[in-house]
């Protein structure tokens, strides 16, 4: 087994590990924490095999502004971050079983996929930000337009979720809205 | 390299060589251009909302989104008359007609023109529905203010100032743009993306419905989460398959699947997965649990606008990716996909039977019918150069044209039977129709009868189309599983006219609103449709007919 390899090995098992433990803690910030590690794990991943872009991409955007934007709305909506915060509901046996079963029938297929893969040693060009920006700009530039304006939609959608009418600019900030009436 | 862009490289102090160097696409814009004017109409959309002041904004809105739409129908037909030039393979002419464009992100072939044509006409008449202010006091049937508490002070106060949402036009339109887009990807990635777009402004405008606002806000999250979960499905089905072809593209997909150049388990399960993604879409059992809340939920017009869109878009994008992608593994999905398209027609009229609820009923009734499509899919006829039997995809083509213009005019009437509290959703509210508004129960009882598959109406003449199609492909037993869930589901839709036309009203019976000429325009037009495909059938199948097959 060459030090590729086993580094990969490492790796996955401490975004697995985190994994696990970012599903079962009891303390939602911790849970976040957790897959602060698990995301970080999987960038090393990625970076083995050659895809340095996506590895960097990995710790910029889902570390840097997924998990903390996590963390940020929990802090703003004021939901309770102490232990126990993480509420678990009565299926969570059935739940762990169906994941248990999904996980070993992809694990699985995997597998039997791919038993006879050997990693190699990162090869410089294949995943550079040089061939995936020739990649995305030049293939897959329709597709790439079009993902601009999933976010654009995103974004008019929060304004209609969110904003309430010129009318209505009295509310004081931190104005909790009436409860339905029944 | 252009002697610009060298020169600006030059003030940067940077050599060239150092940099790598990105040829310019090449994109067909003029082929493109449906699609374009759809984006330009929901960036105008969007730049109105800002702009536009307040009162003339809810008339300016549905405006550009109207003209919008017309503009792209016309650059339909022009692409369609100019750019689906005839296809060949080792100098004989293919069926299919058509190229594809932007780098092979998307192909226009006779299909697509079809299903963009329909698309659009399906979105023309929505859009009419989405405009409508006749019925709830000059508002329109969407919340005045989304963010405030159902039932509370605020949401009064909203009506009373006559606050509307205006968004709903420039959502709707980035929904159609997906729904075009989604059908003509060429490869996975571009059918995934197009997949978002068409899925997020839904699953908003679900929940912006004016009356029954927290079944409205639970039909969204229901199903903005279990259509997260699908995308889901649909994405690990796309790394499982191009983990095994080690491509996004359908074409090259084809070459590794026909030649088998791996482990039959990773193509396996990437199917699978990606099939529950598409199946989701078009409600077939066992993944319709979300059709029924999410129809009664929504505002009527956006249940209408999905019901025929939405269809559309998810059966063109399946019969893509199974014929052209998957079609050398046909002997692989094709049982599994018989199985659905039964399943999906027994559940479908065993419980629309027991429906209460017209827009549930509908829903239900949106499922029976996609179990009638899945046979022409699960038939799998692709015809041969010179025989005029008809192709499965011709057949699912005509079918959706028949059920989309149907279900719209069928919503478009439950928005006008109404009492104080809105839409009169129970079907017993119902009896006596035909004495208050003998018109509108007509036409309610054509497209029952259009749904029930009864002759002379267009619903026969889809049938017709589909089970021919299953016949040719050899899937007899899907053919005689129809007919018989026809029957059943036939049933139920005579018992609704009965109810109309025979029962006695239950107290002072329903009112029918007056609408606008918006709405009575949708009714007549989608009734004309129903009638006119039930009896004249053949430019449109012949339209079908001729878009041919799929480009590779």
């Amino acid at each position: 087994m060459s030090m590729v390899e086993l580094t990969f090995l490492m790796l996955s098992g401490v975004a697995v590990f985190s994994a696990l433990l970012a599903v079962s803690t009891t303390q939602v910030v911790h849970a976040a924490l957790w897959l602060v590690l698990t995301l970080g794990a999987i960038a090393g991943c990625y970076l083995l095999i050659g895809a340095e872009f996506i590895a960097w991409v990995q710790v910029l955007i889902y570390i840097g502004a997924v998990v903390v934007l996590l963390l940020f709305a929990l802090m703003l909506t004021r939901a309770p971050t102490g232990p126990d915060s993480a509420t678990t509901t009565s299926n969570r046996n059935v739940a762990a079983a169906v994941s248990v079963l999904v996980a070993g029938g992809l694990a699985a297929i995997m597998v039997s996929g791919f038993a006879g893969e050997r990693l190699a040693p990162p090869r410089g060009g294949v995943g550079s930000a040089a061939s995936i920006g020739d990649a995305i700009f030049g293939t897959w530039v329709l597709p790439f337009e079009i993902l601009s304006l999933v976010l654009l939609a995103a974004l008019v959608g929060a304004i209609v979720l969110t904003r309430r009418g010129p009318e209505r600019d009295n509310g004081a900030p931190g104005d909790v809205p009436e409860r339905a009436q029944h | 390299m252009t002697a610009l862009t060298g020169a600006v490289l030059a003030q940067n102090a940077l050599s060239a060589a150092d940099l790598p160097q990105i040829g310019a696409p090449a994109i067909e814009y003029g082929t493109l251009s449906p699609v374009l004017a759809i984006t330009a109409t929901a960036l105008i959309g969007v730049l109105v909302e800002a702009g536009a002041p307040r009162r003339a904004r809810f008339g300016l809105q549905s405006a550009v989104a109207i003209v919008g739409i017309l503009a792209a129908l016309a650059a339909t037909v022009w692409v369609s008359i100019h750019d689906l030039g005839k296809v060949s393979f080792e100098g004989t002419d293919l069926l299919a007609r058509g190229k594809t464009v932007a780098e092979g992100a998307l192909v226009v072939d006779g299909p697509t023109v079809f299903l963009w044509g329909l698309l659009l006409v399906f979105a023309l008449v929505s859009m009419l529905m989405f405009a409508e202010r006749g019925l709830e006091g000059g508002l329109s049937g969407f919340t005045g203010q989304a963010a405030v508490a159902p039932g509370g002070a605020g949401e009064r106060e909203a009506t009373m100032a006559g606050i509307e949402h205006t968004e709903i036009f420039p959502l709707a339109m980035f929904a159609l743009l997906g729904m075009m887009v989604f059908p003509a990807s060429n490869d996975l990635l571009t059918m995934f993306v197009a997949l978002e777009v068409l899925s997020l402004p839904l699953y908003l405008l679900c929940g912006l419905a004016r009356r029954r606002r927290l079944l409205s806000q639970e039909a969204a999250v229901k199903y903005f989460l279990l259509g997260a979960f699908s995308s889901a499905f649909f994405l690990y089905g796309i790394a499982l398959v191009y983990g095994y072809s080690g491509s996004f593209t359908l074409a090259a997909i084809d070459t590794a699947v026909s030649n088998q150049i791996a482990g039959q388990n990773l193509l396996l399960a990437g199917m699978a997965l990606i099939s529950v993604g598409l199946l989701f879409k078009v409600s077939a059992v066992p993944f319709q649990a979300w059709t029924p809340d999410v129809y009664q939920g929504a505002p009527t017009a956006v249940t209408a606008f999905m019901a025929a869109g939405t269809k559309v878009a998810a059966f063109g994008a399946l019969l893509r990716v199974f014929f052209v992608g998957f079609g050398g593994a046909q002997w692989d999905w094709r049982p599994l996909m018989m199985i659905v398209a039964v399943l999906t027609m027994v559940v479908g009229a065993v419980v629309l039977i027991r429906q209460t609820d017209v827009k549930r009923m509908l829903a239900y009734s949106a499922i029976a019918h996609s179990g009638f499509i899945l046979t022409a899919f699960a038939g799998a006829y692709e015809g041969s150069a010179g025989t005029a039997t008809i192709t499965s995809v011709s057949a699912v083509m005509f079918y959706l044209a028949v059920y989309g213009f149907s279900t719209i005019g069928a919503f478009a009437i439950a928005t006008l039977v109404r009492d104080g509290g809105g839409e009169v959703g129970h079907l017993a509210r119902w009896a006596g129709l035909g004495r208050e508004s003998p018109v509108l129960a007509g036409v309610f009882a054509l497209f029952m009868l259009s749904f029930a598959g009864i002759p002379l109406t267009a619903g026969f003449m889809g049938k017709w189309t589909v089970f021919s199609a299953a016949w040719s492909g050899y899937a007899w037993p899907l053919v005689v599983a129809g007919v018989l869930t026809s029957a059943v589901a036939a049933y139920f839709y005579v018992r609704v006219i009965v109810l109309m036309f025979f029962a006695d009203p239950e107290g002072d019976g329903p009112t029918v609103a007056v609408p606008s000429v918006m709405t009575s325009a949708v009714i007549a037009v989608t009734a004309a449709v129903t009638i006119v495909l039930g009896i004249v059938p053949g430019p449109v199948l012949d339209l079908a007919q001729n878009a041919g097959t799929f480009v590779r």
